[in-house]
């Protein structure tokens, strides 16, 4: 970069984008560093608030490993959503809190992505009550789902279930993931004897804990606004 | 109107601090080229502010984009936050101006934090870090220090990373400062008017919003592993203006009860309303860039009715700060709407 800059200088500027070092990181550093200050799983979902804006557009992503890890086993999954289609549409149109749902079969897991209005125990419940026979088609298929289902019998059991499974919202602002953090550890103060540039290793340990995560709330083109307000300003009704 | 003796304090503290004086110039965002355009309101502007230049009419404006360092070297290409302070010419000699950054957040509540940050975040000299403490640091995982730019002799960098380090309220502006790198062009960057302001809507209904400039041609900054060039900013905008004019969208974002109206440190969630609020057209450079570029001198208190400053303390300590800076540089009187 400058001018007195030496061969060393550039060789070490350059290490971390080696392979040597970044197997070094992977199979030394991360679990090294894992050990002597471990970071804890940070709960998914939405971040409680009461404010009005925050329970609009929330989001579930979950991630759910299939019990048959094989192409058999994601057709029976594939399967089990196309012979739902319409308990599908009519339980989004019965519920009236969803502005879209989404299943996607990533290797051999069945993922469900959904943006929802309110609260995340009623959506769950909402759910429950009006297509509860789909969920009970796709977690069948769902590494540990027997547990939960019929989710009409089990339904505390089932949200949590669901809940245990999606994925942790990584903050907007990188600061925020250490408020997280701190919050999780009961560290509520406002000041502290903090280093901003192991915050890199935070995250790195935060990614080890939680493997799979959402960035960010998401990006929203019209955020604030709820899905039947949308329905209503179009004049399609709900 | 505020405590012009705390006003003085605060430019002082600030000049005492620039790695070289400019007497006779901004103590800060002393670097800038001025740039002539006009805004156009949406159609949904005047639903919920009644300010004139909200009104659908065409308005004149000035803009003057600067490098936020402070002191006579420019350095174009250094990460550094710049600023975009726009004059909205209205009726009657009257003008509302928005002042904006390419930092969404402040890392100071209030004068008092202002005051501490300036004594920690103090010029030192600086040198490139060993690369065996380079080496230490990534078996850390932890963030080498940046190496400084070519003919760099002094930084406050280390200084403001321990301001931080000790106050979390400052944490997300510095780390956001940190990684802010140079854009490739003024009109690359999206600006920030980081502070809370009540606007009234024809209904009388007040609401508590921020701005920002998204701009049309999109965000993008210069590759931080390349040598940064030092001067290319003003050179780029005037030949991108030639071309064509650059666009700006001015999106106001909506508070909720809640949320920080007063304190510029915390931003607003991302799912808060936002609402175009109009399109700014830049077509040339300022002609007179003496007048339109330096000695134009910009408030955020410069409002017309409609818009309010909220309480934040920040927002009215800059009140009479630039006032003074102002005299201080002989910039040109500022006029109340």
């Amino acid at each position: 970069m400058s001018g007195e800059e030496g061969w060393f200088d550039r060789f070490v500027n350059g290490l971390p984008e080696t392979r040597v070092f970044q197997r070094l990181a992977s199979w030394v550093l991360v679990p090294y560093w894992s050990w002597r200050t471990p970071v804890r799983p940070l709960p998914g979902g939405p971040h409680p608030s009461i404010q009005p804006g925050d329970n609009l557009q929330c989001m579930m992503n979950l991630i759910m490993p299939l019990k048959e890890k094989s192409p058999v086993g994601r057709a029976k999954a594939a399967l089990a959503i196309a012979q739902n289609k319409d308990a599908i549409y009519a339980g989004l149109d019965n519920v009236g809190t969803v502005h879209f749902a989404r299943f996607v079969i990533v290797g051999d897991n069945i993922c469900m992505f959904s943006v929802y209005d309110g609260d995340f125990t009623n959506y769950i419940r909402d759910f429950i009550a009006t297509i509860g026979s789909v969920f009970n088609a796709v977690v069948e298929l769902v590494e540990g789902g027997e547990a939960v289902i019929p989710c009409e019998h089990n339904v505390e059991a089932f949200i949590q279930w669901v809940h245990e499974r999606d994925l942790y919202q990584v903050p907007d602002t990188a600061t925020d993931l250490l408020r997280d953090q701190e919050a999780l550890n009961g560290d509520k103060a406002a000041s502290g004897n903090d280093d901003l540039r192991l915050l890199p290793r935070k995250v790195v340990l935060q990614l080890r804990a939680n493997a799979n995560v959402s960035l960010g709330s998401g990006y929203r083109a019209y955020p604030g606004f709820s899905a039947a307000q949308v329905r209503n300003q179009l004049g399609i009704g709900w | 109107m505020g405590d012009s003796s705390v006003a003085r304090r605060l430019v002082d503290a600030i000049i005492a601090n620039l790695p070289e004086p400019a007497p006779g110039q901004r103590p800060v965002h002393t670097i800038g080229v001025g740039a002539d355009g006009y805004f156009m309101a949406s159609d949904v502007a005047r639903n919920y502010c009644i300010a004139e230049h909200f009104k659908g009419q065409r308005i004149r404006v000035s803009v003057r984009f600067s490098n936020g360092q402070g002191g006579p070297k420019q350095h174009d290409g250094w990460s550094d936050v710049r600023g975009m302070a726009t004059r909205f010419h209205l009726q009657d000699g009257a003008a509302a101006d928005l002042i904006a950054t390419t930092l969404a957040e402040f890392f100071a509540r209030n004068v008092e934090d202002f005051f501490e940050f300036t004594k920690v975040a103090r010029q030192q000299p600086v040198q490139r870090e060993s690369p065996w403490r380079k080496i230490l640091d990534m078996l850390q995982l932890k963030e080498p220090a940046r190496d400084p730019y070519p003919k760099q002799t002094t930084s406050d960098g280390a200084g403001i990373l321990n301001y931080a380090n000790r106050r979390r309220f400052a944490q997300l502006a510095v780390f956001e400062a940190g990684v802010i790198g140079a854009p490739v062009s003024y009109a690359r960057a999206t600006y920030h008017a980081i502070h809370t302001f009540m606007v009234e809507d024809p209904h009388g209904v007040r609401r508590p919003v921020r701005f920002s400039w998204q701009p049309v041609a999109g965000v993008r900054t210069t590759d931080p592993a390349a040598t940064p060039v030092d001067k290319y900013l003003r050179h780029e905008l005037e030949e991108r203006l030639r071309r064509w004019p650059a666009r700006f969208m001015l999106m106001m974002t909506i508070g909720e009860a809640g949320d920080a109206l007063d304190d510029p440190t915390k931003p607003w969630p991302a799912r808060r309303v936002r609402v175009v609020m109009g399109t700014l057209t830049l077509t040339n450079l300022a002609k007179d860039q003496v007048a339109d570029g330096e000695r134009i001198s910009f408030n955020p208190w410069r409002l017309v009715r409609g818009i309010e400053p909220s309480g934040d303390p920040i927002l009215h300590a800059r009140r009479c700060a630039y006032e003074v800076s102002r005299e201080m540089r002989d910039g040109c009187p500022f006029r109340w709407s």
